[in-house]
């Protein structure tokens, strides 16, 4: 290969290589086959060469959307982190794969895109990482996407039901997560002691529930609370992505003394001087526009109007205003 | 069936013992019925017939809109409507009838991921060449799925579904997909399946599970349907495991019950019963 495939991926966040399942699959994937790649880490899907992220720009291939098409790419350009597994091991990695597709990933849309609560923290994000004219609508274009995306798939149901759409999906992500961590048990990762694609799957999936920082997090208390999959993900965090768990520490250490409402800090300061800006200004407008331009003029008429020896009639009312105001 | 719905089933159906007349709703199955409905209604027969519990079939024209959840096979037992196998199979479990019992924590692990592996990939490579193939749609798809109905409803119902359908391929991502990589994701996963069955006569040694019936479902039909090219069928017929596995579970399941009805075998058309 001559020169790298360029990757566009979302940008992280909460310590993490990225916010977006697919993208951690493929970075993580890379980074297990040692596939050198050129990163992007961008807040804006429209500048990627397919319009939507993960993308990788191939030399030979256009360009690629989809991570299981990524991955296969990457494995024909013999970066493959499968080649010592057995014939019996890459079909369980496809059931598995499957697994998290049908079981983990709606829920997963659900808790980031449609739980009022968390949808609030997701929008907000995506906003504060989109450039300025697309953050006012790529938030609501992108939950209605998955809104539909979770509609088709679990067939006709609507989908604002609530509660019981959520419980149903819960629970299947709840069995999903346990079957995985059955499977783990005390291994280091799922098949002996090197990852595979499988490990970048789960990997991918399940450090988003994990890291991000959501209201309402039942998901994330339940992998919490199996020891072995949440040290799976910290492990490969710690291993394959060493500098982007260290700079939230760095961020993180400034901040602890000051106590908890430092990190809104900078936003809260802002958010003041804003106001008062836009209030002063919204004060001016109402000035100019009723009185203070009328005695700009009065006070160059007056002027005018003065260097008579006689005083017109209208020049008096005038003055009056202008005591007045 | 809605989750309020079905805690409340179990609960109450768990006393009752599984009833004579339990009926099974499908399709038609000589006219109307597609490849991907027809390999579910298989499975929840195969899956009632190794659970031993008696079903009789039952072919509607509206089966799809009788469901609860709109989607076929559903079972009809006692005053309880039930559809698909994932939730029949919870249903029967709470009656004390369960194929899985025998198997540890890993095991089952293995099962339920390999369950969805052919829920994920045959299921879906079904329903793509059913209605995204342009070929397969106008010759087999539109006409059978609409038989039933007369001008105009007929058009505006199979391309209602076919739209429908066209969009979840999208969503999932499918939908750039060319017949060709369909054909090989079919390949793939009858790939997987192979290793994992090996040479056991069922997927978890000597007993069938859920997952078994599943299989079978989806590859019987597949073996037996006609479609607009023999690819999918040959690709399936040179897994020799797999094969095997078909014929013994049509031997042990079907056979008995339908010595009379008709002669099936593999080379036979789209009519399974």
């Amino acid at each position: 290969m001559a020169a790298p495939a360029e990757l566009y991926c979302w940008e992280g966040d909460w310590g993490l290589p990225s916010v977006n399942t697919e993208c951690l699959i493929v970075l993580a994937y890379a980074k297990f086959s040692g596939a050198p790649l050129k990163l992007h880490k961008i807040g804006n899907p429209w500048r990627s060469p397919t319009g939507s992220l993960p993308a990788l720009k191939t030399s030979e291939n256009g360009s690629l959307s989809r991570p299981c098409d990524i991955i296969t790419y990457l494995r024909k350009q013999k970066y493959n982190a499968d080649f010592d597994l057995s014939a019996r091991e890459g079909a369980d990695t496809l059931a598995f794969i499957s697994l998290l597709e049908e079981k983990l990933m709606p829920a997963l849309v659900y808790a980031l895109w449609i739980d009022p609560k968390n949808y609030v923290e997701t929008r907000r994000w995506h906003a504060e990482h989109a450039p300025f004219p697309l953050n006012f609508f790529l938030p609501g274009r992108m939950q209605r996407e998955q809104l539909e995306r979770l509609r088709l798939v679990k067939g006709d149901k609507d989908l604002m039901g609530g509660e019981e759409l959520e419980t149903e999906l819960y629970r299947d992500a709840v069995e999903c997560i346990n079957l995985l961590s059955q499977r783990l048990g005390s291994n280091k990762f799922f098949f002996g002691d090197s990852p595979s694609s499988l490990d970048a799957f789960v990997f991918g999936y399940m450090v988003p529930i994990l890291k991000r920082k959501l209201p309402s997090g039942k998901l994330q208390q339940h992998i919490k609370s199996l020891d072995n999959l949440s040290h799976f993900c910290s492990n490969i965090l710690l291993l394959y992505f060493p500098t982007d768990g260290r700079e939230t520490f760095n961020r993180k250490v400034p901040s602890h003394p000051e106590g908890g409402d430092t990190d809104n800090e900078p936003w809260k300061r802002r958010k003041q001087i804003l106001s008062v800006v836009v209030g002063l200004g919204a004060m001016l407008c109402y000035a100019l526009l009723t009185g203070i331009v009328a005695i700009q003029h009065v006070q160059q008429e007056s002027i005018e109007h003065r260097s008579p020896s006689l005083r017109s009639l209208s020049s008096h009312e005038e003055e009056e205003e202008e005591e007045e105001g | 069936m809605s989750l309020a719905a079905e805690a409340f089933v179990s609960q109450i159906s768990a006393a009752d013992p599984w009833p004579e007349n339990a009926t099974l709703y499908q399709p038609l199955g000589e006219d109307q019925i597609l490849l991907s409905d027809c390999a579910s209604s298989l499975a929840v027969q195969a899956y009632l017939r190794m659970c031993n519990l008696p079903v009789q079939v039952c072919c509607r024209p509206n089966a799809e809109y009788m469901s609860p959840s709109g989607k076929v096979p559903f079972v009809h037992v006692g005053n309880q409507v039930v559809s698909e196998l994932g939730p029949i199979v919870q249903f029967t479990k709470a009656k004390g009838h369960s194929l899985s019992d025998g198997l540890d924590d890993i095991q089952r692990a293995e099962m339920k991921a390999y369950m969805e592996l052919v829920n994920n990939m045959l299921l879906t490579a079904e329903l793509y060449i059913q209605w995204c193939d342009y070929n397969t749609a106008a010759e087999i798809s539109r006409p059978r799925y609409s038989s039933p109905y007369s001008w105009p409803l007929n058009h505006i119902l199979a391309y209602q579904k076919q739209w429908e359908v066209r969009r979840k391929m999208t969503a999932i991502g499918w939908a750039g997909k060319s017949l060709e990589q369909v054909y090989e994701d079919v390949s793939q996963c009858c790939q997987a399946l192979s290793q994992r069955l090996g040479t056991q006569p069922y997927f978890f040694n000597k007993q069938p599970t859920e997952l078994d019936a599943l299989v079978f479902g989806h590859l019987f039909t597949l073996l037996t349907t006609r479609l607009t090219s023999d690819e999918l069928r040959e690709k399936v017929k040179s897994y020799s495991n797999l094969l095997a596995f078909c014929r013994r579970i049509e031997q042990s399941y079907f056979e008995d019950s339908q010595a009379g009805s008709s002669s099936r075998g593999f080379s036979k058309g789209p009519s399974l019963f």
